[in-house]
């Protein structure tokens, strides 16, 4: 469902993807896992189309879809979604509105009827109740004052209404403990399911303790450089990420 | 009762004589700068501009009103009549120009629940006052009519005796081919409250100027507005906060967004005296500017004099988060309809210190219309 090919990306005029190709079958989580500055962040940048990450080569197709071609929106209604690692406060925003307003947008834009406030509201709060969203902090300002639980909880508040077909986790472990970690992963694996196709990115092993992949791959230095099954993240706990992505001399 | 006539026509002609030897304000001037009215205007059309209307459709039970163009003004009336602030050139305009103003009195112990509308209308000069007694409240609400023509110079004074709350909202519209000229003093007594919103959609050139003196133990003056200019257009606030004793609190939160050519000024002067010690000043002006073109003026300035006091101020310019915008964006939230969210949302926070339910939602109503010749030339 989706394919990346030789991509190739610059922040600013930094080139950090130096060829990256990988394949996203569906249904299916794969990991992504790499050191700090590998380039797994810019890949779901890329992914989400964020303005300042710029494509100079390779491609990436969604469903038969040149992805490079849609804006940041036209990927969200079209069914992909970035669970971020610092998601960004927004004082003077309702959560519930925010909620509302992204949701309808992506029916808006897939030709589907809009849902009124009492059919959202039910939705929400049928969704909310299974991560611990409680009422209060829907009617709080966008991740205003949430702790770190709080807002990765609300982000896959949001994958569960979304109900994206390729769900990108950025770091979703970062800044959590245990118990927030596995609520959160328990959200997440309620999620998993035949038509949706996840892409876990993280740094540590032991995210995937608990959010299980079919595949993990390893990223360094803006390449692929080995990929394997669930047991490739024990191992690389184990060895450390090492020469791995060296470029050779 | 001719003396009482006699003190105004006095007071007329030494505003006459002091405007002409001062003549048009202009970017010489000490907080002119951004706003040069000189260039525009001259003192013969200020002169020959008549004056504007007033006009209040329901005058609340308990309110008293005199008609500033009627003779035998009561003392009340003559005690406030343009002895507030520190009567710059265009305030005594107003007052050796226009024919005419209202005057309203809050009675000591008066709790006027229900907003006393007043509205202003058509060009020229003119002059409004009001009177808080002891221990009064009152809230005004003051929109203006956009038939300004060429000029509309309008001078104010409010003064808030021991106790007393006035709330004043003034609301005016983009006037594009207009100048708009407003003067208001407020003296503020001990323990007295003025509470003031403006929100402002532009003109050729608008000024609003402050003077607020709070001259008693635990007086306060709370300001705060919202700006949305697009086009060339062009709004002025500019304040003045004298802390003249102890344990005095002012606050100020203001907010611009300037698209177009426009330009949004805010000048804020807090002045601490010697003695007001306790006094407590915060300031925050900030400035969204949604095209290359336009500008945003911010410029505070503390003058102290006094030791145990705080003071805070902060101002920003500059254009919307970019990641809050992508977040939205991510969202499946188009880009424009994102910016609106956050441009409201930056805006917001002014508009909700109007206590009053009904006023805030005509604000924020008015603020709503003009949003979208502010984005015109965005992104």
């Amino acid at each position: 469902m989706l394919e990346i090919k030789n991509l190739h990306a610059n922040v600013g005029d930094k080139e950090i993807l130096k060829g990256l190709t990988l394949t996203i079958e569906t249904g299916k989580v794969h990991a992504i896992m790499g050191p700090n500055g590998s380039g797994k962040s810019t890949l779901s940048y890329v992914l989400a189309g964020r303005e300042g990450y710029t494509v100079t080569a390779g491609s990436i197709t969604y469903n038969g879809e040149d992805l490079l071609a849609l804006k940041t929106e036209e990927r969200a209604a079209k069914r992909i979604f970035l669970a971020m690692q610092y998601p960004v406060e927004i004082p003077g925003v309702t959560t519930m509105n925010f909620l509302k307003t992204a949701l309808n947008a992506q029916r808006r834009a897939r030709g589907e009827s809009e849902y009124d406030a009492i059919s959202i509201l039910k939705l929400v709060r049928a969704k909310a109740r299974v991560l611990q969203v409680n009422e209060e902090m829907l009617k709080r300002a966008l991740n205003v004052g949430f702790s770190g639980g709080e807002k990765k909880r609300l982000e896959i508040l949001q994958m569960s209404l979304f109900e994206p077909k390729l769900a990108v986790l950025d770091e979703t472990d970062s800044g959590l403990d245990i118990d927030a970690l596995k609520l959160v992963a328990e959200g997440v694996n309620a999620l998993r399911s035949p038509e949706r196709s996840m892409l876990v990115i993280t740094h540590y092993q032991r995210l995937l303790d608990y959010i299980v992949p079919d595949r993990i791959h390893v990223l360094a230095n803006g390449r692929m450089v080995a990929e394997g099954g669930k047991e490739l993240a024990h191992e690389l706990e184990a060895t450390g990420y090492g020469d791995l992505g060296k470029v050779p001399a | 009762m001719s003396t009482a006539h006699s003190h105004r026509e006095a007071r007329r002609a030494e505003a006459l004589e002091s405007f002409r030897v001062r003549g048009m304000p202009h970017r010489r001037f000490e907080h002119w700068r951004y706003s040069d009215l000189r260039a525009v205007l001259d003192a013969g059309q200020v002169a020959q501009a008549g004056t504007a209307h007033w006009s209040i459709p329901a005058l609340p039970e308990g309110v008293e009103q005199f008609d500033l163009a009627a003779p035998n003004a009561p003392a009340w009336v003559l005690k406030a009549y343009g002895t507030i602030g520190n009567r710059p050139t265009m305030e005594e305009a107003s007052l050796a120009f226009s024919d005419g103003g209202v005057a309203l009195r809050v009675p000591a112990g008066t709790t006027i629940a229900e907003p006393i509308r007043l509205e202003i209308a058509g060009g020229g000069n003119l002059r409004w006052l009001v009177v808080v007694e002891e221990g009064a409240s009152a809230t005004i609400f003051e929109p203006h009519g956009s038939d300004v023509g060429l000029l509309r110079n309008v001078g104010v004074d409010v003064a808030l005796s021991e106790g007393a709350a006035l709330t004043h909202i003034r609301f005016a519209p983009f006037t594009p081919k207009s100048f708009v000229v407003e003067h208001i003093a407020v003296a503020v007594s001990a323990r007295a409250q003025y509470r003031a919103h403006f929100a402002n959609f532009g003109a050729r050139l608008s000024r609003t100027e402050l003077h607020i003196t709070l001259g008693g133990e635990g007086a306060e003056a709370h300001l705060s507005g919202v700006t949305v200019l697009g086009h060339d257009g062009h709004a002025d606030v500019t304040s003045h906060i004298e802390h003249a004793a102890g344990k005095t609190l002012s606050t100020q939160l203001f907010k611009h967004v300037a698209g177009g050519k426009s330009r949004a000024v805010y000048q804020g002067k807090i002045t601490v005296r010697e003695g007001a010690n306790g006094s407590d000043s915060r300031q925050t002006a900030r400035a969204l500017l949604m095209s290359e073109r336009a500008e945003a003026d911010l410029k505070p300035e503390l003058i102290i004099f006094a030791d145990d006091v705080k003071c805070a101020h902060g101002a920003t310019a500059g254009d919307l988060d970019p990641e809050s915008l992508f977040y939205l964006r991510s969202r499946g939230i188009p880009e424009k309809e994102a910016r609106r969210i956050l441009i409201n949302a930056f805006l917001q926070e002014a508009v909700e210190t109007i206590l009053d339910e009904d006023l805030r939602a005509a604000v924020w109503h008015e603020v709503e219309a003009a949003l979208p010749r502010a984005m015109e030339s965005a992104k």
